[in-house]
């Protein structure tokens, strides 16, 4: 996380907040990054890959990668985002 | 009627190996063993005798397909983990009846061809650890343990192991688990214990309250045994009866039963003269009656139709006054605390579904969180290697249905109606 919030810094992003989240029931799959309120979802992040989700929220392109979690658990996590439940 | 039982009532203190042979005690064993296995299976399976641990499961069919496995050596597992908030009749049995329970479980052993015998007994059980163990003692010394059995060259060893405090400790694979020396996380299924159990050998897992019902099968029959309870359901079931009552205890009833014969006659109604709101026939998983299905009978069938389950008989009574938002965020706490947590989704959904209830009873969220309880529900059914995921729903979904107004309140107030 601090490593993803000094990049952020590094990049002059002021909108984006970094933060830890409850359990969204994919720790198999984690770490999990999940852009909201935009709905991406990025996991078995590693360090390494930081740089380019940096670049994505930054306006570049979506890392298609580690965009592998099952679209209906998205559509859970991204709707309980939604009615402000989580 | 009598009972099955408990046939001269809940038996004040612990019966004797004596007390209990002087009713036929360890006759049903003498019997079994001139005959073969199958003839008992058969008898057990006639009855119609299903689980006492919760799922209900046909016990004679369980015993056939332990049997059937081809892997030798096979275990019997006798579940008195009972760690089911309210839940008493297991412990009730062990101290007061070891000898029935004991005769059962002998028995199962026999007919599924079992070499060894674990009693798992709750960690908390101190008087029903000893009084079991002196019966494992009396038993032996009377040749109904051990080796050549009656002189019928069956050998059977026994050992008692402590569960663990915790409630996912008494699913049967968890049960397995720590009599493995590991912790209480229950096993991805299949395969079933009836094929691969106990350290790889085909293990058949019954409740306390199930094998405690087979002496008195296999003594006096099928047909004796038919003659309780329903055409579906046949024979008795404990229920455990707990403060919201006068009496509060374990009372055996035939199944069909109605449940208000149950609150009223044996319970003497609810406490301090209160109204009931809600009736919870298998807490704390089951989903909650309104007050007028009070009549509903007391058997696996009639409470399905009524909206509800039996599960292993902790029936709870919600007095009116009582907020019924509390009440389930209650539950699922407390399923949020027992989730093991090897499942991401059994996670996820204890956890989320707590929170929300915690955002509905302080006024936060609106009518759409509402809504969101149901699609969680509906996304994790079936995740998850044990039903405890299962186990939040039925509680929040019928809590919801039967009493909209208790959450319309929170969510426009933040207060409770009933307060
Ligand atoms: C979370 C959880 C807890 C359970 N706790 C118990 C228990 O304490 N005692 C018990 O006999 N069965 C318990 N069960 C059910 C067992 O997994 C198993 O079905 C039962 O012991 C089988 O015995 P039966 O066929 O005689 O009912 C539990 C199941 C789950 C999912
Ligand atoms: S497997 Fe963990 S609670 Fe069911």
């Amino acid at each position: 996380m601090t490593e993803l919030q000094k990049r952020i810094d590094d990049k002059g992003l002021t909108d984006v907040e970094v933060k830890s989240y409850m359990c969204f029931g994919a720790c198999q799959e984690g770490p999990n990054i999940v852009l909201y309120p935009e709905k991406n979802w990025y996991a078995k992040v590693k360090v390494e890959d930081l740089d380019e989700i940096t670049e994505h929220l930054a306006g570049g392109p979506h890392v298609q990668r580690l965009d592998t979690i099952d679209s209906s658990l998205k559509e859970l996590i991204y709707q309980l985002l939604d009615t402000g439940v989580m | 009627m009598e009972g099955i039982l408990f046939p001269h009532g809940v038996p004040e203190g612990r019966e004797s190996l004596s007390a209990y042979r002087s009713r036929g005690g360890y006759e049903a064993l003498g019997k079994a063993l001139q005959a073969s296995p199958k003839e008992l299976i058969k008898i057990v399976s006639d009855a119609g005798l299903r689980g006492r641990g919760g799922a209900g499961f046909p016990t004679g069919k369980k015993w056939q397909f332990t049997r059937e496995a081809p892997e030798q050596p096979r275990y019997l597992i006798v579940n008195g983990g009972e760690d089911e908030p309210g839940s008493k009749k297991d412990r009730v049995l062990l101290e007061n009846l070891p000898h029935l329970v004991l005769e059962g479980a002998i028995l199962g052993a026999y007919a599924i061809g079992a070499t060894k015998i674990y009693l798992y007994i709750n960690a908390q059980y101190d008087a029903a650890t000893q009084s079991i163990n002196d019966a494992i003692a009396e038993a032996k010394n009377a040749g109904y343990l051990g080796k050549n059995i009656l002189g019928r060259g069956f050998d059977l060893d026994i050992e008692v192991t402590a569960a663990p405090h915790n409630y996912v400790a008494g699913e049967d694979t968890a049960v397995i688990e720590v009599i493995e020396g590991k912790k209480a996380w229950p096993r991805q299924k299949p395969p079933f214990p009836v094929t691969v159990g106990l350290f790889g050998k085909p293990t058949l897992v019954n409740n306390v309250e199930t094998l405690a019902n087979v002496a008195p099968i296999a003594l006096r029959g099928a047909d004796w045994y038919g003659k309780f309870g329903t055409t579906e359901s046949s024979g008795t079931m404990i229920f455990s009866l707990n403060d919201d009552v006068n009496r509060p205890g374990v009372y055996e009833l035939p199944f069909g039963t109605p449940l208000r014969y149950l609150i009223e006659e044996c319970g003497g109604g609810m406490k301090n003269g209160k109204k009931i709101k809600a009736i919870m026939p298998a807490a704390p998983s089951s989903a909650f009656l309104p007050a007028d299905k009070i009549d509903t009978p007391l058997d696996p069938n009639s409470m399905r139709d009524a909206g509800s389950a039996l599960g292993c008989g902790v029936v709870r009574l919600i007095p009116k006054g009582t907020c019924i938002v509390e009440e389930v965020l209650k539950i699922s706490e407390f399923f949020t605390a027992e989730s093991c947590g090897q499942c991401p989704a059994c996670r996820m959904e204890t956890s989320t579904l707590t929170m929300m209830l915690k955002k509905v009873q302080a006024g936060q969220g609106g009518q759409p969180i509402l809504e969101q309880f149901g699609k969680i529900l509906a996304f994790n059914k079936g995740k998850g290697f044990c039903s405890l995921i299962g186990m939040p729903g039925p509680p929040i979904e019928s809590a919801l249905k039967l009493f909209p107004a208790d959450f319309a309140a929170h969510l426009t107030t933040g207060n409770c109606p009933e307060n």
